[in-house]
């Protein structure tokens, strides 16, 4: 069996402007898109805390989205993952911990009005109120007047005496703790289990984010030497912008699809990396060949050949990888169905740049350096 | 068939074998154990045949497939500095004005730039104390002087020193605590400068968990009971039941004073249980846990009676610090009391001469030192038996500032997933990756006839050298690592298909089978070898920079693709050549 019959004779390059302007124009819009509108940020990287519940009636976001909010939470996100019957929902809230702006001014004053503060000093971001009292006080004191105020309290901690002083911690408690309050007062008579928890502090976030960005350079980096080590130089610019081009395609999938941007995006980001250029490198590898066999053609005709020649590979490669991500798309929930989704985008787009971007590129710096040197049209030396 | 392809077949067969062989942890622990023993490696190695791997080398589930928690918590390292710097600046004051010929001085900290700034009362003595605090507190250097101000900073290397004894601290608290539980799987590390990750497969109780780090640790101090014949009597009239492997011990654990009795045992659920409600009135029955290499896990407990009351906690400790003597060239631990705590432990010591002080953090005996004499002024030390004890003696100063200058530590990422939901993502990624395989499989014979089938053996021996690459390196497998697994068998499709093209080429272009088979291989080799290439850095680098599932995902990818190169490459060669060159067949079926 044979997807395409015997040779087939397109002219790719002939096309290649249309190709890089429309490339181009969408790659711009989706920078200019994550610059302005930018990721729906999970809680890996925004911080924040994420709870998965699994209601035993069948009820929808809409009713969910209520009863959080009539058991106290603030603007939760709700959102329903899995089919309709299987009931399940996942809630997202801002904040880790219950100490949020709204809730801070009323903690320090009920820390005020407990004990003869000297200093006192708020770490939001960590759900921590740091202060030092004159006198000792009974941390359970401590503890019921905050938790009066609205901020949940995990831990009163005694940091022991300092000049005479006495310092203390107090530690608010997770988010999570609280929607599972919310949702038991919200909506009273439903019966629910939390499936899932997580949880990221603001650093950690930060943190996770800064990694992955970092992670993404350092591939396309390495990668990259690998490939100018193994081609000529002049193989480097067409696959790097291949692979920049296939990056910003999938990213631009988590932006127009709006699906959370979380750390498994990441791995999907490093994936295509290695995938695109797997498939520009096996054009390539064809050019190199036939520079060699059709020594004395121009460089335009034999990218032609090359690419014409290795099609039937090039689709079959995408299209059984592809295939295999079938499976994950059918039965997976959540992140994974996102991870697959995403994967099939890059399949796509990278067969297309490999085709489309990566080869045309040779040929233009190949025009220009030649143009430079006076001698157009003159056939490039194989580089190996 | 020449003999170049029977290596090649010899090293084939060994590999396949290898790959089962190494499954067999595996196989036993998902199809013979319990599903609530999937854990626990001491019956998993019970149930091994003889011949299989050891029982470490297995595939297990990661925590987002069987449930439970993976927490990160952070230090906060900053504010153990700043209370730390703060401490030294009130011991240069109170040091000042113990030298009689140096005056007094007050300070005043810059907890921002930890800044510690010394004003005399008399400018004129100033020069001598700038040379004697320079001198005594070597952990400060000179920032500027002004007159009869003097302003020192906390030097950098010992920024970095106490930012890491706070994180050591910390870890050492949630390392007793969570021997305490007994929890069979936990995996404690160090995460970077200031963060800890714990993992607790199987966990499902976060308010649990959190009592790791919930509260400060408590740290006492309580007089031992000389005389614990209680051991050796309830040892002899009501023996602990069989296999609970707890011993009755008599030589002296420091081997200096004579011999007590105390009870040994490796479980230390099996010890807490045997003994509970055994200990006399007003007595306490405490554990020592001797630890294993590097400080990981409880090796043997030992049993200590304890006095109940309490007469100093770990409240009025100010500081430890581990050293060695230079002229004895011992090691040992000198440790500071405030004012109350000087006068508690006074009186502590002077009534206990001779006897040993346990010294108790989270009801676990830390060291139980004898009180060699009546400590007076808070401050003393303790001398280690051996001089090699260097570690020990770092162990309990920790252990002493553990609960003395807690180090605040707050929870950075904490993932729970609940075993409902691991169950079902085990069903649906077992579904996800048979339909993936079936549809890659079909398409395969269907397009490549026989060179399709040999692709399909090749795939699926790639699928078991995926799982036996994770198993060898007791790895776990994840959501993420399923998708890695799927891609992989994807991608070990694609070096099939570049080969199998490539024959069609050769074919077309009227080669004979034989030919067009060699040829076919030679020529993808490379592009094979280069696209593979390639995903690896990206796959190293993931697995580098990632963590948790991220890594899991990493992982399946780069062994995976090892297994694609050698699968593609070497495995469906070696039958291909045997299907056209050993049967002189005139037509290849590609």
């Amino acid at each position: 069996m044979e997807i395409i019959k015997g040779k087939t004779n397109i002219d790719f390059i002939g096309k290649r402007r249309i190709a890089i302007w429309i490339s181009s124009v969408i790659n711009l819009a989706i920078v200019i898109g994550i610059a302005t509108v930018g990721f729906n940020f999970g809680v890996d990287f925004a911080g924040g805390t994420l709870v998965e519940v699994k209601f035993a009636q069948s009820t929808n976001t809409e009713k969910v989205r209520e009863g959080a909010k009539a058991g106290g939470l603030n603007e939760p996100q709700v959102q329903a993952i899995g089919s309709a019957e299987e009931n399940s929902f996942v809630l997202r809230l801002g904040g880790t911990t219950q100490l949020t702006d709204v809730s801070e001014k009323a903690a320090e004053a009920a820390i005020r009005g407990a004990a003869d503060v000297v200093t006192l000093s708020k770490d939001l971001e960590n759900g921590l109120i740091n202060f030092r009292v004159k006198a000792k006080v009974d941390p359970a004191t401590l503890k019921a007047a905050v938790e009066k105020s609205g901020t949940g309290v995990k831990e009163v901690r005694e940091l022991g005496e300092t000049n005479g002083n006495f310092d203390y911690q107090i530690v608010s408690a997770g988010m999570a703790d609280k929607v599972t309050q919310a949702l038991k007062t919200g909506m009273a008579g439903s019966q629910f289990e939390v499936r899932r928890v997580d949880y990221v502090g603001p650093q950690i976030g930060r943190q996770l984010r800064n990694q992955g960005v970092s992670a993404l350079v350092l591939a396309m980096f390495a990668i990259l030497l690998y490939v100018a080590f193994r081609f000529d130089l002049k193989f480097g610019p067409g696959a790097l912008v291949a692979m920049l081009h296939d990056v910003i395609m999938v990213a631009g999938y988590f932006l127009v699809s709006r699906r959370e941007f979380n750390l498994t995006s990441i791995a999907v980001l490093l994936t295509i990396l290695g995938y695109s250029i797997n498939d520009t490198i096996v054009i390539y590898d064809r050019i190199r060949e036939e520079m060699v066999k059709y020594k004395g053609k121009p460089l335009a005709e034999i990218i032609n050949i090359a690419v014409n020649d290795t099609l039937s590979r090039t689709i079959l490669t995408s299209g059984v990888t592809a295939l295999s991500l079938i499976g994950l798309l059918v039965f997976g929930v959540g992140e994974i169905f996102d991870f697959a989704a995403a994967m099939l985008v890059g399949i796509v787009v990278g067969t297309y740049s490999s085709v489309y971007i990566a080869s045309p590129l040779v040929i233009w710096l190949d025009e220009r350096e030649h143009q430079n040197d006076g001698a157009a049209g003159k056939p490039i030396s194989s580089g190996v | 068939m020449d003999r170049s392809w029977y290596t090649r077949l010899t090293l084939i067969l060994v590999v396949t074998f290898g790959t089962l062989w190494l499954l067999v942890p595996t196989y036993y622990s998902f199809a013979v154990l319990d599903k609530a023993d999937r854990n626990n490696i001491k019956k998993l190695a019970a149930v091994l045949p003889p011949w299989s791997p050891p029982a470490k080398y297995r595939l297990s589930l990661g925590l987002d497939l069987q449930g439970g928690i993976h927490m990160v918590m952070r230090v906060d390292t900053r504010t153990a500095l700043t209370k730390r710097a703060e401490r030294r600046a009130l011991q240069m004051v109170s040091w000042v004005s113990g030298k009689k010929n140096l005056g007094e001085v007050t300070q005043t900290t810059d907890l921002d730039k930890l800044l510690v700034t010394l004003t005399a009362k008399d400018p004129a003595t100033m020069d001598a104390i700038e040379k004697e605090v320079l001198g005594s507190f070597d952990d400060f250097s000179k920032e500027s002087r002004n007159g009869g101000q003097l302003v020192l900073k906390l030097k950098d290397t010992q920024i970095e020193y106490y930012m890491n004894d706070a994180v050591d601290q910390a870890m050492l608290v949630i390392r007793k605590r969570i021997d305490k539980w007994g929890v069979a799987e936990v995996d404690v590390r160090r995460l970077g400068n200031d963060s800890i990750q714990i993992s607790l497969p199987g966990q499902q109780d976060p308010e649990q968990a959190k009592e790791l780090i919930g509260t400060t640790a408590q740290l006492e101090f309580r007089v031992l009971d000389e005389n614990p014949e209680i051991f050796k009597t309830t040892f002899e009239t009501t023996p602990p039941p069989e296999g609970s492997g707890i011993a009755l011990g008599t030589a002296d654990l420091d081997g200096s004073s004579p011999a007590r009795p105390f009870l040994e045992g490796t479980d230390r659920e099996a010890m807490v249980n045997y003994l509970k409600g055994k200990a006399p009135e007003g007595k306490q029955i405490l554990l020592h846990c001797v630890e294993g290499d590097k400080g990981k896990k409880c090796q043997r407990y030992y049993t200590f009676l304890v006095n109940k009351d309490v007469p100093l906690t770990g409240e009025n400790l100010t500081n430890a610090e581990a050293s060695r003597d230079t002229n004895t060239n011992k090691v040992q631990v000198n440790f500071q009391f405030d004012a109350q705590g000087g006068k508690d432990l006074e009186e502590l010591t002077s009534k206990n001469v001779n006897k040993r002080m346990a010294i108790v953090l989270d009801d676990n005996v830390v060291m139980a030192p004898t009180i060699q004499e009546k400590i007076g002024g808070g401050s003393g030390r303790i001398t280690m038996g051996r001089s090699n004890d260097l570690q020990q003696a770092q162990m309990l100063s920790l252990a002493l500032k553990a609960g003395a200058l807690p180090a605040p530590v707050t929870p950075g990422e904490i993932r729970q997933v609940g075993a409902s939901l691991g169950e079902e993502l085990i069903h649906k990624g077992v579904l996800a990756v048979l339909l993936g395989l079936a549809l890659v499989v079909v398409f395969m014979a269907i397009y490549y006839r026989v060179s399709g089938l040999v692709a399909n053996v090749a795939l699926v021996l790639n699928g078991l050298l995926i799982l036996a690459g994770l198993a060898a390196f007791s790895a776990t497998l994840t959501l993420p690592g399923i998708a890695g697994f799927v891609l992989t068998l994807g991608i070990a499709v694609d070096a099939n298909v570049l080969i199998n093209e490539r024959i069609r080429e050769e074919v077309r272009m009227g080669k004979s089978a034989r030919a067009s088979v060699d040829q076919g291989y030679d020529r993808a080799f490379w592009t094979i070898f280069d696209a593979h290439v390639t995903t690896l850095i990206a796959g190293f680098i993931l697995w580098k920079t990632g963590t948790g599932p991220v890594q899991g995902f990493a992982t399946s990818l780069i062994i995976g693709i090892i297994a694609s190169l050698f699968t593609s490459i070497v495995v469906t060669r070696l039958i291909t050549t045997w299907l056209v060159h050993g049967r002189n067949a005139t037509t290849v079926s590609v």
